[in-house]
Order: structure tokens, then sequence, then C-alpha cells
């Protein structure tokens, strides 16, 4: 996992056929970036669903459950860029969405706009935050904090076209929206349950921890 | 990641009060262009700069409270920055620009000039800036992840408060407040439209905006806190204020009975504060 000589999109890989969500990415991104309370750069949403199925004479449960592992997916559509005014969002070289916070005038118009809740608004700061794929590891060579912390290998990252020849996927899943929106940098190997899963017969169980 | 409707009074104020701003501006406007008897009289221009003065007032007054939405107001001055991009950059160019030839129409009416060509233009153009920036305003706000806000009900809406209150505003101060005090029955028909737009918000707001309730169904944290049993008494306190805004507009007959303007303005202020803070009550993104 050293970095990329060229990179043109950097991406991220989550496979939520292997997430136990332990968290153990949330916290090590909340330390590395020393995040203050109620804000989380990447975030462990944990999906649930299913009721009891009749099945002959006998009931028996037909339960969905599983973890998504959510950052920013630094996407090549970027629409927290469109809706900010100043420009404080902008897209590096190598794909990875920056922001600048000494531009940022804490409108929050790019957190309405982002559908993957990847922009977090500091109370303290009153400016917008985000993940930044832990550039400052990358240009030591190192992977991100959250990739590195992962026990489970479940995440990955690389120049998005080098990570599709690696890994078969998709960009949507429950309750992620469709991937045209943003075109997010990121492939996802579901979990088996995720076939199963939509608005209607599952959600998000963790909302108050997120 | 909350985002309550509770947390936008000052959005909620600086649309609103940008749309009576821009909609007064327009009753002005149509005053000046289109009445052939004030157009004749030398001093019309003099008689313009109370309702100028104001309308440069409001927009000052709204872009003021506006600052209190911003985490870090004193940036604020970067908002231009992205003209090629965001419509909230080419909202502030728009107001701007607006709010500059108001001012100048009021310099301009100041020195009582003459009506003049410049002073036409003037009005035409800002009439369009105010158009702009209205339309700008409201595309700001139809972002492609939020299905609440993406469809006509949001430009729609914010035209139509321009229209409803921006003519009330103008009808209601009219004896005291802005021009042409002699013919202040003149307004009588810019009250009207506004009757006309309060039924037209009405019928959008039944036919538009009831259905996207059923989007509250998602299960979405941010609407965990504005949960869809609390939107329906809203609705109908708005639908009664604006049908009382049109009674009392119905009622008026002539300028001795002002005093039912001012009420028609009230009313339909009310409705549409509770129109605006449903509209970002609304707020539910794809995705999480």
């Amino acid at each position: 996992m050293k970095q990329q000589t060229w990179v043109r999109q950097y991406a991220f890989h989550f496979d939520s056929s292997a997430c136990t969500g332990c968290k153990a990415c949330q916290v090590a991104c909340k330390d590395k970036h020393d995040l203050p309370v109620d804000i989380l750069w990447r975030r462990v949403y944990e999906v649930t669903g299913g009721t009891w199925k009749k099945e002959g004479g006998v009931w028996v449960p037909a339960v969905l459950s599983y973890y998504l592992s959510m950052a920013c997916h630094h996407c090549q559509k970027p629409i927290c860029g469109e809706a900010c005014p100043t420009q404080a969002i902008y897209k590096r070289d190598d794909g990875i969405v920056m922001l600048e916070t000494l531009a940022c005038i804490g409108c929050r118009y790019c957190e309405w706009a982002c559908p993957y809740g990847a922009i977090q608004f500091d109370p303290a700061g009153r400016v917008v935050t985000k993940c930044h794929f832990c550039y400052d590891y990358l240009a030591l060579g190192e992977p991100p904090a959250c990739v590195a912390a992962c026990p489970m290998r479940a995440l990955d990252f690389g120049d998005l076209s080098e990570l599709s020849k690696k890994y078969a996927g998709t960009r949507e899943i429950f309750p992620l929206p469709e991937a045209s929106l943003t075109e997010p940098a990121l492939i996802i190997k579901p979990h088996r349950d995720a076939a199963r899963a939509s608005k209607d017969t599952a959600e998000v169980a963790n909302w108050e921890e997120i | 990641m909350s985002l309550t409707a509770a947390k936008e009074w000052p959005l909620i104020a600086f649309t609103l009060l940008s749309q009576i701003a821009v909609g007064a501006f327009w009753t002005l406007a149509a005053a000046h262009l289109f009445s052939r008897e004030a157009r004749v009289r030398g001093e019309n221009e003099f008689l313009a700069l109370p309702g100028l003065v104001i309308v440069a007032a409001l927009l000052v007054a709204a872009a003021a409270l506006s600052f209190f939405h911003l985490g870090r107001p004193k940036r604020a001055v970067f908002v231009l920055a992205n003209l090629r991009r965001s419509w909230l950059s080419r909202e502030i160019l728009f107001e701007l620009a607006f709010l500059a030839l108001v001012v100048l129409l009021a310099f301009l009416s100041r020195r009582g000039a003459e009506p003049t060509a410049l002073i036409e233009g003037t009005y035409i153009l800002a009439s369009l800036l105010g158009a702009l920036f209205l339309f700008s305003m409201s595309r700001l706000y139809m972002l492609r992840t939020v299905p609440a806000w993406r469809g006509l009900y949001t430009p729609l809406s914010f035209f139509l408060s321009a229209l409803l209150l921006g003519p009330l505003a103008a009808a209601a101060g009219q004896e005291r407040l802005f021009a042409f005090p002699e013919r202040a029955d003149a307004f009588q028909d810019v009250a009207g439209i506004s009757a006309l737009a309060a039924v037209a918000l009405i019928v959008l707001m039944t036919l538009l905006f009831t259905p996207r309730i059923g989007f509250l169904g998602t299960k979405t944290a941010t609407l965990l806190e504005f949960p869809a049993q609390r939107i329906y008494p809203l609705l109908v306190f708005r639908l009664l204020f604006l049908a009382a805004a049109v009674l009392f507009i119905a009622l008026y007959h002539d300028v001795e009975r002002g005093g039912l303007m001012r009420l028609a303005f009230v009313s339909a202020g009310a409705a549409e504060v509770l129109g605006r803070y449903l509209f970002y009550a609304v707020y539910s993104r794809i995705g999480v």
C-alpha cells in the first residue's frame, strides 16, 4: 500500500462483506486528526432491517444487517465544490477534494449538498471540515489512517483505475445515492444482505452516533 | 449533522425581506413606467424617493441579517469568488448590482430630475437584476441531491412571495412612505395582483408542496428532528393566513380603508414566514 507514483484520482475500496463494524477506522481518523466530539470524517453506518417471514407453517427471521464505512469519496463531480461560494473546496490534481478552511465562511451549503454526509461543521471553529485522504501520509508513502487501522483489511486505497482492475464492486448500495449524481471515487464489495436492503426494508440504525 | 429549520431564521429573514424589496421595487417600477399620469409630472422622481430608500434599506437589512447565518461573517468578502459555478456567489452579485441601481435611482430622484431615458432604463435594468437576484436565490437551493428543493416549487414560491408581499408592502405604505401620495388609489390594482399571487400560492402549495411531505417517509437523520405530524398544523395556519390576506384585499375599496391593506400585508407576511419555515423544515437530501 505504498503511495502511487502517479495518480489521477485517489479512491477508496471498502469490503462491506468483511467489515465487522468495529469502528477502528473511525477512531483512527478521529485520533489522527484530533477531531472534536460530534465530528467524524469517517463514519460507520449500521444498516439493519427485515422482519419475520412465514415459511410453510413456521415463522422464521428474515433479517439483514451490514456495515458501511464511509468518508469523503473525493467525487469526480464534487457537488460540495459546486455549492461553495468561496472556492474553499477544490480538487487537487490527484483527485483529492480539499477544503481550505481559511477561505470557508461557514455558510454550510456544501453540507446541505453532499449526499454522503462527508462535510462536517465544526461549531468551535465555525467552519466546515472534511476528510482530506490523509494527504500528508500519502506524501510520506503511508496509507490513510483509516486504511491502516482496519483489522479486517476491509479498506484499501489507490488510483481509481487501478482499484477498478483489482476489485469488482459497485458504488451504489443502500442507503447510498445514485453514483451518477457526484461520481464518487469509491468501490464497494457489497455484503450479501445488501441486495435485499432498500428504504422499505432497511434503515440506518445508528444515526445518533453519526 | 443536524440542520433544522429553527436554525435558519437568518435565511428566512434574508429571503423574505429580499423578496419584499424586489416585489416592492417592481411595483414602483411599474407605477413609473406604465402610469402615464405620473410620468408627465416633473416631481415624479422626487416622489419615488421614499419608496426607493425603503427598498434599499430592506436589501441592506436582509444582507445584514444573512450574516447571522455565516459561521465566519468577516470572511463574507470571499463570497463572490466562485461566480463560475456557485449560485450563491451569483445571488450575491445580482443582489449588489440590484442594490446599486436602486441607490442610483434614489440619487437621481433626489435631484428632482425630469423623467429621462436614463431613469427609465435604470428602472428596467434594475427590475431585470431583481429578477435575476430571485432566480439565483432559488437556484442555489435546487440541488440535485435535495429532491424536496429540486422542483419548480422553489423558484415559483420565491417569485410568488415577491409578487404577493412586494405590492402589498407598497400598497400598505402608500400614504406615508411610498411614491405618488396623490394617487394612492393607483395601488389598488397592484393589490389585486397580490391577491392573485396569494391564490396561486395556495394552489401551488396544495399541488406541489404537500405531496413532498411524502418524502418525509425517508429514514434520514435530518428528518428525525422534524416529523410530518408537526408540518400539517403549520400548513393549515399558512392557508388560513393566506385566505385572510385575500379577504382583506377583497374588502379594500378605497384609500380611506388603507388599514385593510396593512392587515393584508401582515397576514400575507405571516403566511410566508410559515411557508419559508416549512421550506427549510422539509430539507432532506438523498443518501446519508
